[in-house]
């Protein structure tokens, strides 16, 4: 019992994700096509995965659907050792983020039309995707983690393609399919360049050797590669071009679990490849204080390659979501920005960066995805893709209006939401760094302000405008759907992500306090 | 002990909220609740002890409450309230403008709810920065002050009014910016142990002189551009223009004093040595806001417009009086952001009601207006003669204050602003000529006198700008019970 616990409990939640997923594809099979059910099916897989993940990373009352036993969290393994998979509370951290990500973009499109075509194709592969999230976030083998990239890939290409016969989705879902493609193999070489050189792709081989052997130039060419292949991923500057065109032509429930869930195992990616592996090269750093003292050297090079990245990205998404006329195409251009503002953790590297870029990440789930629903459900009401065609929604539609402000508030990093604690956390951490990162502060700052502008015009638009009076008379919902024409699903998506933006911006302190300890070992073990 | 302050912000929020969902009877909730604030602002007054002094050289506050926030071990941020004189003397500001403000705008008619619910709720964001002692809890209050004042302007606002929102939004946000980096660099450069005031203030002496003077910089920009200083004044006058009245009275009477006192209790106090070495930029930033503002004013025809930019001439002495730097400047500082707030609120009412009795603020169209409309022409008058500093109205102590700590520092430079005083009392004494007296012309038929629920908004206002005029000591007793005693003596 002992060994097979110890086999499948760290697998629990995939599994369970895999048996929903089956599930759903019997049910097509045996003609069970309706929307509302399958939906059920789904959520309530991602929904026990969450759970039992909440019980792994020690969350008292889900004590029952602990899965991995106590201990088992956090353990170096043995020297010499080159495990596959390496559970981290950090790691589980992220499986939890995912899942919030998955459970929204599920809830809300429960309420889609029950005879909808695709339904199964639809949560069948959006819980595939799920499973290869999860995955990532345990990986310690560099194989291990692009297969599992990989995982989360093919079936977002195949998601954003899901309704055929709409040719805007299929070239997104085109243009989709080569960039990822590209991603992979650049992903790969890196790898190998890597296995080349220490002969081995584990992640704990690799940097025991980069710390007794050192780091050659075959090394860093291979780390340019790897940082390249996950740049594409990320939508990092100047591997973005792809987003903003597949983000636009999917299916907008799509765009959100893309924008709120997929892009976030690249940055894990990030977080596994170039912090774990390059700390340790200089123990002496890593061992003396991961936490409160200087920052954990990465590498010169490595550090300020991705400083000028982040503060590329960042500056690059807010202006070309300025001039954006769609909103869609504006806020998949700040989804860009906010990687920016993410990957400033990586660069930093101390253990108060990470938990900043931590808690940015799962804002960007809550307000990046809940805005992407919100969009869905705009659209779903008759109102165009212009940001113009939003004149006065936030009169007429107080509610809805309202959760759509809040979300864009946060974006901006207006206080008492979760956006602004983690931009707090992560600014502060930057400026607590002190030397050259003091400035990435300043621009991630100045960056903030600068988005405030096309988040400003958005409420501009839905708040003072005025509607003219043809365009005043509210078409019927085409749906027939319950809460005004959303569905009740959407709806309580919407107002779980509103509530959670909130709830987390007035109280962060249980979240962050967890996400900083998890960090703190991450950095000690180094994966 | 009794959470008094928390018990304060907590009245204005259920207030404001309640107001919110009150529909039609809005400005009832919202009178009350300004009554309400009032009695606590009140209670403050008669229960408050005096200054404590210096304890481990922190300066010490009453009323104190603290409670853990965000717990990091690097970054400790709490909900740190507390009170001194200064924080009292702009609370009683707030109070008294909440409640002339709620009484003028009764008669509001578009949006109701809305109207009075933002009117409250950046008077909580006020009180906030006042009462707020954690680096973040302040800067919380001071950004929150932002988004109600930002829909003001930007709903009940005039004909340029989206522009003028957004503008004033982006100013002072990218101001606040650079404030913010300043304040977390202050908090982790110096090591200090928390957010709180109280750490920050033991810590940063330990900073290098050159780190203050930069640090100093820094949240002098974030502060100076509510002030407004030139030449980052260039939002005001249209914010000031564009807003509806009520607007105008709480951006000129206290979204403006929100710049002083985060200067005073945050820069200056903190960083002494900092402070000590730009004075110079003080000076020059001072004189210039002085002078431009004045010269500027006089060009105006439109009340408002000269109104507005009459503020920028008194919010430039405030910001010479804190530049002087002694305990004589900073008490003057305080007591003419206090002035200023009252008699400001009077003369931006005075000109909204001018604007809907004459369909127009256009100084030289309309003329003789006192036969017709005496109660309006007497507010007008009351306000613009305690704006030039006439003896026995409020800024006349505030302004002697100010060019006798000036005269202190500076000797024969008071000449400036005292020359520009001269200046200033022209262009009230002349726009009171031409409105007020001489032939009546551009009155409509259907002009009458002020409704009473203005008289009444106004009345508050004037009778304050007289009691504390004649009565002076009031202030200046509470607003030494502060550091600002013994600046820049420990």
């Amino acid at each position: 019992m002992v060994a097979f616990s110890s086999f499948v409990g760290p697998f629990v939640p995939e599994l369970l994700l895999l048996g929903g997923m089956l599930l759903v594809l019997l049910l097509d099979v045996l003609g069970v096509r309706r929307n509302e059910t399958l939906a059920t099916v789904a959520l309530t897989a991602l929904a026990l995965a969450f759970l039992s993940i909440l019980g792994d990373l020690g969350f008292a009352p889900l004590g029952v659907l602990a899965t991995v036993g106590p201990g088992a969290l956090n353990v170096a393994p043995a020297a010499g050792a080159a495990p596959l998979y390496h559970l981290t509370s950090f790691g589980l951290i992220f499986q939890a983020i995912f899942l919030v990500a998955a459970l929204l973009v599920v809830l809300a499109s429960s309420s889609r039309p029950s005879g909808e075509r695709g339904a199964p194709i639809f949560y069948g592969l959006l819980l595939l995707a799920t499973v290869g999230m999860l995955l990532v976030a345990v990986a310690s083998d560099l194989i291990f983690l692009l297969l599992a990239v990989e995982v989360v890939g093919v079936p977002s290409y195949l998601l954003v393609a899901y309704r055929r016969g709409e040719a805007r989705s299929m070239e997104a879902a085109m243009k989709f399919f080569i960039v990822g493609a590209l991603s992979t193999v650049l992903s790969f070489y890196g790898a190998s360049l890597l296995f080349g050189a220490y002969g081995s792709t584990n992640l704990f081989v690799i940097h025991a050797a980069a710390a007794s052997v050192g780091t050659p130039v075959l090394v860093l060419v291979g780390y340019g590669f790897l940082l390249a292949g996950l740049a594409f991923k990320v939508t990092l500057v100047p591997f973005h071009a792809w987003a903003v065109d597949v983000y636009d032509g999917a299916p907008t429930d799509v765009t959100a679990f893309l924008a709120g869930g997929t892009k976030k195992i690249g940055l894990f990616a990030f977080f596994l490849v170039f912090l774990g592996p390059v700390l340790l090269v200089h123990p002496a750093t890593a061992g003396a204080s991961p936490f409160g003292g200087g920052p954990l050297d990465l590498g010169p090079t490595l550090s300020i390659a991705l400083g000028v990245i982040a503060v590329l990205t960042m500056t690059v998404g807010n202006l070309l979501a300025l001039l954006q006329k769609e909103m869609k195409r504006m806020l998949a251009y700040s989804s860009i920005s906010q990687a920016g503002y993410m990957l400033i953790g990586v660069t930093i590297g101390t253990a108060p960066a990470l938990t900043g870029a931590t808690l940015q990440i799962l804002a960007h789930v809550l307000m990046k995805g809940g805005a992407f629903l919100v969009v869905a459900g705009v659209a779903g009401l008759g109102i165009g893709p212009l940001i113009d065609d939003w004149k006065g929604l936030g009169v007429r539609r107080p509610l809805l209006g309202a959760a759509f402000a809040l979300m864009l508030l946060s974006l901006a990093g207006v206080p008492l939401t979760i956006g602004f604690v983690s931009k707090f956390v992560l600014f502060s951490s930057a400026v607590q760094a002190q030397g050259w990162f003091i400035w990435l502060a300043v621009a991630g700052l100045l960056n903030s302000a600068l988005s405030v502008f096309y988040y400003a015009r958005v409420l501009k638009v839905m708040y003072f405008d005025r509607t003219d009076p043809i365009a005043a008379i509210e078409a019927p919902p085409a749906s027939g759907l319950g809460a005004g024409g959303l569905g009740y699903g959407r709806a309580a998506a919407i107002g779980l992500a509103a509530v959670l933006i909130v709830g987390i911006g007035l109280y962060p302190q249980p979240i962050l306090g967890a996400i900083q300890s998890a960090a703190q070992h991450f950095l000690l073990t180094g994966v | 002990m009794f959470p008094i302050l928390s018990a304060v912000l907590a009245t204005l929020l259920v207030g404001t909220v309640l107001t919110f969902l009150s529909g039609k009877s809005a400005r009832w909730v919202a009178l009350a609740t300004s009554f309400v604030f009032l009695a606590e602002v009140a209670y403050l007054l008669l229960q408050f002890p005096g200054w404590a002094g210096f304890a481990g050289g922190v300066p010490q506050f009453a009323d104190g409450e603290s409670y853990a926030w965000i717990h990091l071990g690097w970054l400790q941020v709490n909900y740190t309230l507390g009170i001194d004189g200064i924080s009292l003397v702009l609370l009683v500001l707030t109070a008294i403008l909440q409640l002339a403000t709620v009484v003028y705008s009764w008669g509001e008619t578009k949006k109701p709810a809305a109207w009075f619910g933002l009117l409250l709720l950046t008077c909580l964001g006020c009180v906030g920065v006042f009462v707020a002692l954690d680096v973040l809890l302040f800067f919380l209050f001071w950004e929150a002050v932002l988004v109600p004042m930002f829909f003001i302007i930007g709903y009940w606002g005039g004909p340029r009014r989206r522009y003028a929102a957004i503008k004033f939004f982006v100013y002072t946000h990218v101001a606040s910016i650079v404030m913010l980096v300043g304040l977390l660099a202050l908090v982790f450069y110096s090591h200090a142990t928390s957010f709180d005031y109280a750490s920050v203030y033991a810590a940063a002496p330990s900073l290098s002189v050159v780190t203050q003077a930069f640090l100093f910089l820094s949240l002098f920009f974030g502060f100076g551009v509510k002030f407004p200083i030139v030449p980052f004044h260039t939002w005001l006058p249209d914010a000031h223009v564009e807003a509806p009245t009520g607007g105008s009275v709480l951006l000129a009477g206290l979204l403006l004093k929100l710049g002083g006192y985060g200067l005073i209790r945050w820069a200056v106090f903190v960083l002494p040595n900092g402070f000590h070495e730009v004075q110079p930029v003080l000076f020059v930033v001072a004189f210039a806001s002085i002078a431009w503002g004045s010269v500027v004013s006089l060009a105006q025809r439109d009340l408002k417009r000269m109104v507005a930019f009459s503020s920028i001439n008194h919010m430039g002495i405030v910001l010479l009086a804190i530049a002087v730097g002694s305990s004589l400047g900073l008490l003057a500082a305080v007591l003419l952001m206090f002035a200023h707030g009252i008699v400001s609120a009077l003369l931006f009412m005075s000109s909204g009601s001018v604007h809907h009795t004459f369909g127009t603020r256009d100084i030289a169209s309309v003329g003789g207006i006192t036969p017709r409309t005496p109660v309006l022409a007497t507010m007008i008058m009351i306000g613009s003669l305690a704006s030039l500093g006439l003896p026995w109205l409020i800024s006349f102590p505030a302004e002697f204050t100010a060019l006798l700590a000036t005269w202190d520092r500076l000797a024969y430079w008071v000449l400036l602003p005292l020359g520009i005083l001269v200046v200033t009392a022209a262009f009230y004494i002349w726009m009171m000529q031409r409105m007020l007296f001489g032939p009546e012309k551009g009155i409509p038929e259907s002009a009458h006198d002020l409704p009473a629920y203005e008289t009444v908004g106004m009345g508050i206002l004037a009778a304050a700008a007289i009691v504390f005029g004649v009565l002076p000591f009031l202030l200046v007793n509470l607003i030494t019970a502060s550091p600002i005693r013994v600046f820049p003596g420990v």
